[in-house]
């Protein structure tokens, strides 16, 4: 790094640790006051994994009893190892963590090179390439299924084995970098100061430089909140690999959760355990990114 | 920070799993492999699975494989690998499904198949034949029947002082008994699904047959639904729905069973299979009634079937034979004893050992497996009949729901049916 | 707090061979996520514009082109007004309705709290709950007979209501329905864009005397411009396209009153069977989608810092 732009950082870390205003009195409560929104309206968000909490212990009679049965009589744990063992979960789950992972790490590193690309870039065409990305979000995925097959089809056939509809590959291909993504990191990058990034570029840095020194670490929120995203939605993709699984040992979780619904019956207590037992990779992602949701210090102070 | 290396060792791992995982290894030769695409859950899958180790083992020369696929959206997943070439070689297919999927050029037309020896066709039930066949073709094998009886919670029945139903009885006695069994504490008579889907239509068809009417004129040309017949059958559903209120309309269709097994429900026309739901009450089935002077106590059936896909003569063949010997009497026989589901054919439906253990497992089997006999008509197999089922729908529920009347909602279902009709 | 930027931010005007060289940089960064989502993205909508100008079902080989047939019969289809009538009304309730729940959720959990990272958590847990568990728990709060807000509502003397049975009333719960479900992102969008809010600018304000509301109102608000647009695109694009909620609950039920565009081109696609039509309706959204959204980004230009 260069001395411009070191003297630049350490300018901004000297205003963030001067002295802050008196810290706020002393509360009445013993807790803060916040507390007493939070909970109830955290409670109120979280009411349908609770439901389905409940749903995981009980018997198929409690579960479809009505009125709800709000309490089981005898909490039957014993569902969740049923469920695990309807079908070949582990495989399911190997399958969905792969999956997940090489569509995460794709997404956060194409994404992030697009995304600073439309943010401070000015390239022929920008405008026009943004609307057209933006515009393939606006066709629903019930018309374009099919066309979406026949190219991942044709992949499979002609570029990679391994990216065909025989393959997990195939349950890879399509999201491997999502308008979504793309719009999403713009929209952060923006607010990012474009003064920090003019230092380092008078200094000599390139771009790919300004943007993995000067942006991705000042985007920590934004990147951990996208990782979250992108995890939620590849693991809770149904559809696709609806379409697109060929045998058994493609199978992702989702698909795995619908060998709990029959034609006419849902084996509730059962579908409840495997969704809950889902839930707990996702859980732990949330937990590690949820870390990098505070802003670091460094970035603060600079806006005006 | 994103750094560039343990990114490269990543993808580099994630391509040898993927070459390592999944998909089919081409094989010229052994065994030939084909694809079974179900949706069987529970007992059903483990019968399933048991009679496809069973196959393998009995003929080495071909593997069977199966795939679990959502009954409802197996369509889709049919329609979408037909059209990037890659169907399956058979698949579960609801029966109404049968006249568009006759247009699959890969579906196996059976017309010729099954009037060889072994298939025994005719020991089919007739409802189940009439929802294979779609003009000259036939395009599927019955791989379930089923039909619709009236299920009675004996408990509330006695509570209201009313005679358990009988045979013989009629819609007058089923509304009187429903209006008896409602009360102000929210137990209903009866349900209904209000959804407008066909759940609601196929509930209101037998009603429609029972006092002697029809979907559609014999040519299958316009809609005759809108008969008096079908005024007097909707007339019956409005009475007690608006004037006794009854019945309850569900519009989301997912609690009919939970209501009925939480004992806040009377009686529920309902088929076979919810009979394993009802753990909690004690309950009875009975065909439905008749209209006097109608045509009976007509119900109507509602079978699925194994479709069979041509991908090369030897996977055909393959398929051919294994729906064959899945779909023959031991097999039936074995399936309803493990699963509860009616046998598909008649002969064992006959057999009054297997009736009786069937009805030992789950009271109430024999009644269904009798009112068989009483699947006089079904559904026209014409590939506008969703249409006509979403028109008839809407106009079923807009008198129940009391912004319609019978007549008048009739007239214009069978207008538009008759759009549809002329239409493609 | 202006602060003196380090380099004069009017540098000269770029030289043609900078601006190429800027140009190459731009497509070399933007190359891999654009061809990606082309490929994968763009050519499916392409090619489902030509199944809209067919006549098919999908099912036979024999699609024959009809043209603008599709879009005519759209034009005068009774069912498919209907339709978009629904959406719009569905849509302009549920944007505003979740982008303010969402940030008013965020506003409360933007503090260090202790167990903050729980509350977050639930706010993210609340998306992964999936659409199935948030349908059934609405369907059985809001049955006309058993649910919960009915009995809340007869112990203040209001009769029970029949919400998604009623042809009156489905569409609004649905829309509460989805408000609920779409919470947790919007808290998770605001709770990223308000961690850059610094706070000094907020403490200054407060020294100078400034209410919370005001330092909320000219501080917070302006600086949300990127993700108050970002919401209001991604939220609106989803909320033309709804799905999901309405085929597990109404399935555009009672008397199609909660028929929405995406739930009657898919009922058109695959249970009558007429694709080339769907994909026609399909068109006719999408157009009415980047309407929509090219209008938001004009007009919301002015409120966001951009480049």
């Amino acid at each position: 790094m260069s001395s411009t732009t070191e003297l630049a950082i350490d300018t901004v870390l000297d205003d963030a640790k001067e002295e802050l205003p008196a810290a706020p009195r002393r509360r009445r409560l013993p807790f803060s006051p916040w507390h007493l929104v939070l909970i109830p309206l955290t409670f109120v968000l979280i009411a349908p994994l609770v439901w389905m909490l409940i749903t995981s212990l009980q018997t198929h009679a409690e579960a479809t009893h009505f009125p709800p049965v709000l309490v089981p009589q005898h909490p039957r744990f014993q569902n969740y190892a049923d469920a695990w063992a309807a079908a070949p979960f582990g495989h399911f789950l190997l399958n969905s963590l792969i999956v997940t992972l090489v569509v995460l790490v794709s997404n956060l590193v194409v994404c992030s090179l697009a995304g600073y690309a439309f943010a401070r870039v000015r390239f022929l065409g920008r405008g026009a390439l943004f609307l057209t990305l933006m515009a393939t979000l606006m066709v629903p995925f019930q018309v374009t299924m099919i066309p979406v097959f026949l190219i991942v089809k044709w992949f499979g056939d002609n570029v990679w084995d391994a990216l065909g509809i025989d393959h997990i590959g195939a349950l890879m291909l399509p999201n491997l970098a999502t308008a979504f993504g793309v719009f999403f990191l713009r929209q952060f990058f923006t607010t990012i100061p474009v003064e920090l990034e003019e230092a380092a570029r008078v200094d000599g840095t390139s771009r790919l430089g300004v943007l993995f020194k000067i942006v991705l670490p000042l985007s920590l929120p934004a990147m951990s909140t996208l990782a979250a995203l992108t995890v939620l939605t590849s693991w809770n993709d149904f559809m696709w690999p609806l379409i697109v699984v060929t045998s058994t040992d493609q199978m992702t979780i989702p698909l795995g959760l619908s060998y709990f619904q029959g034609a006419h019956n849902t084996q509730w207590p059962l579908l409840m355990a495997a969704n809950v037992m889902s839930l707990v990779p996702m859980l732990a992602v949330f937990l590690v990114a949820q870390k990098y949701f505070v802003q670091s210090v460094a970035s603060t102070g600079l806006k005006g | 920070m994103i750094r560039s290396r343990p990114i490269i060792a990543l993808t580099a791992v994630a391509a040898l799993l993927l070459a390592g995982c999944g998909g089919k290894e081409d094989n010229a030769s052994g065994p030939t492999e084909i694809a079974v695409w179900n949706g069987f859950t529970d007992a059903s899958a483990t019968n399933f699975a048991a009679m496809i180790d069973q196959y393998n083992k009995d003929h080495p020369d071909v593997r069977v494989t199966q795939l679990m696929t959502s009954n409802d959206l197996v369509l889709q997943k049919v329609l979408t690998a037909v059209r990037g070439g890659s169907p399956p070689d058979v698949a579960y297919m609801y029966g109404s499904w049968s006249p568009n999927i006759a247009e699959i050029s890969t579906v196996t037309d059976l017309s010729g198949e099954v009037s060889k020896p072994g298939w025994n066709w005719d020991d089919f039930y007739p409802a189940e034949r009439a929802a294979a066949t779609v003009g000259d073709k036939i395009v599927g094998v019955p791989a379930l029947v089923d039909n619709l009886a009236v299920v009675y919670n004996k408990t509330l029945f006695a509570e209201a002082g009313i005679a358990p139903p009988a045979k013989d009885w009629t819609w007058d006695d089923f509304r009187a008994a429903a209006a008896k069994l409602t009360n102000s504490k929210g137990q209903y008579g009866t349900l209904i699904s209000g959804d407008a889907s066909e759940d609601t239509v196929w509930h209101y068809l037998p009603m429609l047959w029972g006092a002697g009417g029809d979907i559609l004129s014999p040519d299958n040309q316009h809609a005759v639904f809108n008969s008096a017949a079908g005024v007097k059958a909707l007339t019956t559903l409005q009475q007690m729905a608006v004037t006794d209120k009854s019945l309850y309309v569900d519009a989301t269709n997912a609690n009919g069973v939970n209501l009925m097994n939480s004992g806040k429900i009377g009686m529920l026309v309902t088929g076979p299979w919810d009979l394993p739901s009802f753990t909690d009450i004690d309950y009875g089935v009975q065909v439905l009634p008749a209209y006097p002077d109608g045509a009976g106590h007509q119900t109507i059936s509602g079978p699925d079937n194994w479709v069979i896909f041509n991908n090369g003569t030897q996977r055909q063949r393959a398929a051919l034979d294994f729906v064959k010997w899945v779909t023959a009497a031991p097999q039936v026989a074995a399936t309803s004893k493990a699963t509860g589901e009616l046998p598909t054919r008649t002969s064992v439906g006959e057999d009054p050992t297997l009736v009786a253990d069937l009805t030992k497992k789950v009271p109430g089997t024999d009644t269904f497996i009798e009112n068989l006999s009483n699947v006089k008509k079904s559904r026209p197999t014409v590939p506008q009949y969703p249409a006509i089922s979403q028109a008839l729908g809407q106009a079923i529920v807009s008198v129940l729901l009391g912004t319609a009347q019978p007549a008048d909602a009739l007239n214009t279902a069978a207008q538009a049916a008759d759009a549809a009709l002329a239409g493609k | 707090m202006l602060r003196e930027p380090l380099t004069s931010s009017r540098s000269p005007r770029p030289s043609p061979i900078q601006r190429w060289s800027e140009s190459l940089t731009g497509w070399a960064l933007v190359g891999p996520g654009a061809v990606l989502i082309l490929v994968f993205g763009g050519l499916p909508v392409l090619m489902s514009l030509t199944l809209s100008f067919q006549k098919s079902d999908l099912l036979s080989t024999d699609a024959p082109w009809v043209g603008f047939d599709n879009y005519r019969k759209l034009a005068t289809d009774p069912l498919f007004v209907e339709a978009i009538k629904h959406t719009l009304v569905y849509t302009a309730l549920f944007v505003p309705g979740t982008m303010l729940v969402g940030l008013l959720v965020a506003v409360a959990m933007n503090r260090s709290l202790r167990f903050i990272s729980v509350y977050r958590t639930a706010a993210y847990l609340t998306m992964a709950v999936s659409t199935i568990s948030q349908g059934i728990i609405f369907m059985w709060l809001t049955d006309q007979n058993y649910g919960l807000v009915n009995a809340a509502l007869n112990t203040v003397g209001i009769e029970s209501q029949p919400f998604l049975s009623s042809p009156s009333q489905a569409l609004y719960v649905i829309v509460a329905m989805t408000i609920w479900g779409w919470t947790g992102f919007a808290v998770i969008i605001y709770l990223a864009a308000l961690q850059a809010v610094p706070a000094e600018l907020h403490e200054a304000a407060a020294v100078d005397g400034a209410s919370r509301l005001t330092r909320f109102r000219t501080i917070t608000v302006p600086l949300l411009g990127p993700a108050n647009l970002f919401l209001l695109v991604w939220l609106s694009i989803n909320a033309l396209q709804l799905f999901d909620e309405v085929y597990l609950t109404t399935r555009g039920g009672p008397l199609r009153s909660t028929s929405v565009i995406v739930y009657y081109l898919w009922d058109q696609a695959f249970v009558q069977f007429n694709a080339g039509y769907a994909a026609a309706m399909a068109y006719a959204l999408f157009v009415v989608v980047v309407i929509i959204t090219a209008v938001q980004f004009r007009i919301t230009r002015k409120y966001v810092h951009n480049t």
